[in-house]
């Protein structure tokens, strides 16, 4: 809400400066956001008094003029308007004035004739709204003034919270003000003249909905001149952000800004039989609205209309046909109040929030309908003249009174963590307008209301009553009270200590694990990126990820079960309309970018989540995905380039496990072609019943490289699933003693198929190796003469030892025996000698 | 053969041998020397067969004499050796200079995203003063992310949170991480001190200063007598641990879930206090928002707000970033361009 200090001070005094007051709101709970300068953008622009003002010897439409602005000789200026004359003060923008709009003002020649600035219209200047003619000033104005230093004014703009819709006017912020200093605030004077007919014989009200408008007043004027307001009041509205419409409509939106009470006028002679009938739309029924967009009116629309039809869409915008027009004499001002939720539905069915929508949302207190129908009518007669009929319609002339809200103040002090007297807080209440008396006996205390109302018994606590202004709908509980005392007392007062209660229990957090896997994977070299959740269904379709759940070699309490993709209905854009069922197209985007910046060395992670709904409802599992792309080991002065391939990611996966304290995974080559390298991707998952890690690590086909443009020659992608990666579940790593025998060591050549897998080779040395074997390292890998083309030659490392003796050649050759006949049996393999 | 004889060959051979070892020049050759001199077969041992030639009273004096060569010739050998070694060394030692100011052996780098980073950051501060982790689900259902947190269907507090739903039946997204508040609740009981970081989302286009995806830290504590002023002491001296020592303050706020609701300023990163655009002139920076859990949340939580109150705070992860790293641009976080995470190594 934007507030003109000139306009604020007419109900309360302000001693101090913007910058003070900004900061006692703000520390009040009226967040200032902004000070602005009005009329900072007049630059340049003085009074001056109208010498002479002729013909245009070459230009019908323009005139000569001679200005005084006090000191100097006077300047020539040509100006178009018609509504000048000898005497006049006016506002003058010298040469070098730059306008509102950045408009610059220059000596120049106009038809011949030198003009030194010009003469500015309310319009050019921001003003008011009067493009056509010169802005006339009162014949006071001093001569030579800055326009600035006489019509330019301080704006605060205030940030008022939901729940303090009384505060969204300038009545209503006074009174904060008057909280903050200890000022008096000075209520407008309303007074009505009424003359002429009784407005019953004008208006009849009939309210069909009486929940959903729960008091209507009416008042009716006759014989109004429209025109434009005073441009003291288009200053005003201006300068708070309203554009000023003529002297009617701008009498409303006077009244919506002074006392937060939205109100209508209807052109009086449009509405049949002079009579508003309040109900919701029927089917089908259909209203041009004020921003001349015709709109189809649904049945649970809450209108205003006639015996013909709707005039208005109640609490939101008014009928174009019904609207106020330089014809109109006749006016019928509705000052209602309607059901909040109802307003607010009506506001998102339309997609239409108007000024008065977002107060009538924030609820109404009922008084200010009486009251903002008397102000409208004293204003339009006032700027518009006509007569008002006697009285007022009113459908619910009883107004409510205070509502009464015990409080504890031993509770307040509890909940606030400060001693404060009951004394001093019923004298920081009655600041806000709240009276307190003692309770009666047994009076018990609203701790919460709905939806899940609480009320007890104060027991020997002292209580006491507070009394709520009408206006402060807001105090509902005992809570409410306490953020009265705190927040008028000044939260820099609110003590500040460390708990001194009880901890709570042990909790094993789920940021241990992927710490770890954080700080392994960044000391392995790879960059984390956090990326978007909803990505584009274009993206999950084209990638063909597959699901895990298919696949018997995963672990089924470690995969994410198969579902359906979770879309968003309302969507900001298609690109991120759907909640990702896998890291891969996310990493890829990530790889597209760096590739465009020129970066093509991309080796990345992402612990991040994938969605699916299953049986329903939404699922969420913590994925940790991998991407790497270009150089492992870019080209130095000391080393050659070396591309990332598969084998890495393999790599940093077993270091995981390493750093997990997991058993090292193994791997079963996936052969299912697109999304993937067709013998180039593989499932990682450990043995049976040791099963914490498991996924994919695949290098991509070059078909999905080239559905995302990329540059790159390979690409490799993996998801992986590890056990604590949503809820940490600790490891303990068991200690062997160190062996007190030596180990020895064998080295095995074996020559088997190209068909057979390294999986397969060390799978059966393990399972004949016995109970000596303690390790199996793969160190070489050969193929080529004396080989056959159809063979490839593994060479091993096995160790062996015992925990009892040192081991023998025998012992040794016993175990070889056994491995060769082994692998020869099982794998066709024999030994290279 | 006499003594003088003798002894006349002895001193030669000791001359010719001193000679020829200080005219060697490599370890080698030294090696033969000692051979040819001092060996079995050598030419020190080939002199002194004439002792037995000698009359008996001669031969101690031949021995000491021979011992005197013998020793001259080891000792000239031993000195040449270290000298010869010495000289080597220097040679090598000369030959193997290498550039010391080339760079060094690249080992490869990663780096850790600031907002897990600044989540960690954060869990650290609230882990010393007892503050356990929890997480929420990002796919909400309306009644936990709205309706438990005392926001109504048509609260007009709703526009605070632009919403993004799902396609499954009162699900959306969270915009925020408070419902972690009422699922903690639920699953625990006091004393509650909770942290709860996490993604959110909400229906927002996207500039330098909004994104429709961000993270949030919620914070709750829930116990008998728990105050304001422990709320305070708590974030006063987060503020202190992540930002140093600066002024702090907490001013009005509004959440339907707290009452009473403040806001808790920073004294400005940027300008210490005095005045910047990057504090809207004010002096401050808002890090984060907080209040008294509402009694409405409380019961919703399962814990009664006669015995039981709490307080609850939310701060966005990328502001408290922002503040600590001077990003300029919130798109920067989920963009990934490797020129922006390169800096945080």
């Amino acid at each position: 809400m934007r507030v003109p200090l000139s306009w604020l001070r007419e109900y309360v005094d302000v001693e101090l400066s913007p910058e003070q007051l900004a900061e006692r709101l703000t520390l009040l709970g009226m967040e200032v956001q902004a000070i602005e300068q009005w009329g900072a953008d007049w630059r340049s622009v003085v009074v001056g008094e109208l010498l002479t003002v002729e013909k245009h010897p070459h230009a019908d439409r323009l005139h000569l003029t001679t200005v005084s602005v006090g000191s100097g000789e006077p300047l020539h200026i040509v100006c178009g308007a018609n509504n000048i004359a000898p005497g006049q003060r006016v506002p003058v923008a010298l040469p070098g004035a730059v306008l509102p709009g950045g408009r610059r003002i220059e000596r120049t020649e106009k038809m011949g004739i030198a003009s030194e600035g010009m003469l500015c219209s309310g319009d050019e200047l921001h003003i008011t709204t009067d493009a056509d003619g010169i802005l006339i000033l009162p014949p006071a104005t001093p001569l030579g003034r800055d326009l600035s230093e006489l019509y330019g004014d301080v704006v605060l703009d205030v940030d008022v919270k939901p729940n303090r819709g009384d505060a969204l006017c300038l009545v209503g912020l006074a009174r904060e003000v008057a909280a903050a200093t200890g000022a008096t605030v000075r209520w407008p004077e309303i007074a009505v003249e009424e003359a002429g007919e009784p407005v019953t014989d004008r208006l009849r009200v009939e309210i069909r909905e009486p929940e959903l408008c729960t008091r209507f007043v009416g008042r009716w004027v006759s014989g109004a001149k429209i025109g434009p307001s005073p441009d003291w009041v288009q200053m005003r509205l201006q300068a708070a952000g309203m554009r000023p419409i003529n002297n009617v409509v701008d009498a409303a939106n006077y009244v919506m800004l002074e006392l937060g009470k939205p109100t209508h006028t209807f052109n009086g002679a449009t509405v049949h039989d002079g009579t508003i009938i309040v109900r919701r739309a029927l089917p089908g029924e259909r209203l041009e609205t004020l921003d001349h967009i015709e709109r189809e009116l649904t049945p649970d629309t809450l209108i205003i209309a006639d015996p013909e039809g709707p005039i208005g869409i109640a609490g939101v915008m008014g009928g174009f046909d019904s609207e106020i027009t330089d014809a109109t004499t006749e006016i019928a001002i509705e000052s209602a109040v309607f059901d909040p939720v109802s307003i607010r539905r009506t506001g998102h069915r339309y997609a239409l929030r108007s000024e008065a929508s977002l107060r009538f949302e924030k609820g109404q207190e009922a008084r200010l309908a009486r009251i903002g129908a008397d102000r409208v009518a004293q204003l339009t007669v006032a700027w518009a003249g006509g007569s008002i009929a006697r009285g007022r319609i009113d459908t619910a002339p009883t107004e409510p009174v205070s509502a009464r809200l015990a409080f504890r103040p031993a509770r307040v002090s509890k909940l606030l963590g400060a001693s404060i007297s009951v004394d001093e807080q019923r004298d920081l209440l009655r600041r806000v307008g709240v009276e307190t008396e003692a309770a009666p006996t047994g009076t018990r205390i609203q701790v919460a209301v709905e939806p899940k109302a609480l009320v007890v018994d104060a027991g020997s606590e002292e209580v006491l009553v507070a009394v709520v202004p009408t206006w402060r709908r807001d105090l509902a509980i005992e809570a409410d009270v306490a953020e009265e005392i705190a927040r008028v007392r000044g939260y820099e007062t609110t003590p500040a200590h460390l708990p001194e209660t009880l901890m709570p229990a042990y909790r094993p957090s789920p940021l241990t694990v992927r710490e770890i896997v954080r700080g392994a994977l960044a000391g392995a070299g790879l960059s984390e990126v956090v990326t978007h959740a909803l990505v584009s269904p274009l993206d999950e379709a084209r990638l063909l990820w597959p699901e895990d759940a298919d696949e018997p070699a995963l672990p089924a309490q470690l995969v994410a079960q198969s579902g359906v993709e979770i879309a968003v209905t309302n969507p900001l854009s298609a690109q991120h309309s759907v909640l990702r069922q896998h890291l891969a197209a996310s990493l890829l985007d990530v790889l597209s970018l760096n590739e465009r910046q020129g970066r093509p060395d991309v080796a990345i992670f992402e612990i991040g989540k994938r969605y699916a709904g299953v049986d329903g409802g939404p699922r969420e599992w913590t994925r940790l995905g991998l991407l790497l792309s270009g150089a492992a080991e870019p080209a130095s002065w000391n080393r050659t380039a070396r591309q990332y391939d598969l084998d890495d990611a393999k790599g940093i996966l077993e270091l995981l496990c390493r750093r997990l304290g997991l058993p090292e995974p193994s791997y079963v080559p996936d052969t299912r072609g697109f999304p993937f390298h067709p013998g180039r991707a593989l499932l990682a998952r450990q043995e049976a019943g040791n099963e914490a890690v498991a996924g994919r690590l695949a290098e991509l086909h070059p078909d999905a490289l080239a559905e995302w443009d990329l540059r790159a020659q390979r690409v490799i992608v993996a998801e992986i699933a590890i056990a604590g990666l949503d809820v940490a579940t600790p490891r303990r790593i068991h200690v062997e003693p160190i062996p007190r025998f030596p180990e020895v060591e064998r080295d095995l050549a074996v020559i088997v198929a190209e068909a057979r897998t390294a999986a397969e080779v060390e799978a059966c040395i393990r399972s004949h190796g016995g109970n000596l074997l303690r390790r199996v390292r793969l160190f070489d890998l050969y193929r080529g003469a004396p080989l056959a083309a159809t063979e490839k030659s593994l060479a091993y490392r096995l160790v062996f030892g015992a925990k009892d003796r040192t081991l023998t050649e025998a012992d040794l050759d016993a175990v070889t025996a056994e491995v060769t006949r082994g692998l020869k049996q099982e794998l066709g393999a024999h030994l290279r000698s | 053969m006499d003594f003088e004889s003798l002894s006349g060959d002895l001193r030669r051979l000791k001359e010719r041998a001193l000679g020829e070892i200080a005219k060697v020049a490599d370890p080698a050759a030294l090696e033969q020397l000692q051979i040819q001199y001092l060996g079995k077969k050598g030419d020190l041992t080939a002199v002194l067969r004439g002792i037995g030639a000698l009359p008996a009273e001669d031969r101690p004096r031949v021995g000491a004499v021979a011992n005197e060569v013998d020793e001259a010739v080891r000792g000239a050998l031993a000195e040449r050796g270290t000298e010869l070694r010495n000289v080597m060394q220097a040679q090598r030692l000369a030959a193997e200079q290498v550039d010391v100011t080339l760079p060094g052996r690249a080992v490869p780098r990663g780096t850790l995203h600031p907002i897990p980073e600044t989540i960690a950051a954060i869990a650290e501060v609230f882990g010393q003063f007892g503050f356990v982790v929890y997480e929420g689900p990002e796919v909400e259902d309306d009644l936990t992310n709205f309706q438990m947190l005392n926001i109504a269907l048509d609260h007009p507090a709703r526009d605070l949170w632009d919403t993004l739903y799902v396609d499954i039946p009162g699900h959306l997204l969270r915009t925020h991480t408070s419902p972690g508040q009422i699922r903690v609740m639920q699953s625990t009981r006091p004393p509650i001190r909770a942290l709860l970081p996490g993604r959110c989302f909400r229906y927002e286009a996207v500039d330098a200063s909004h994104g429709f995806e961000f993270f949030q830290v919620e914070g709750l504590m829930v116990d008998e007598g728990t105050s304001m002023a422990d709320l305070k002491g708590l974030l006063d001296e987060f503020a202190h641990a992540l930002f140093g020592p600066r002024k702090t303050r907490f001013r009005p706020g509004y959440y339907p879930f707290t009452e009473p609701s403040v806001a808790f300023d920073v004294e400005c990163v940027v300008c210490g206090g005095v005045g910047c655009p990057a504090c809207s002139k004010s002096g401050w920076m808002t890090i984060l928002g907080a209040g008294m859990v509402h009694p409405v949340v409380l019961q919703y939580g399962g814990i009664d707000p006669e015995r039981y109150q709490g307080f609850a705070f939310g701060m966005g992860v990328e502001r408290i970033s922002n503040l600590r790293h001077a990003v300029p641009d919130l798109r920067y976080y989920l963009e990934n361009d490797l020129r922006f995470l390169e800096q945080f190594r």
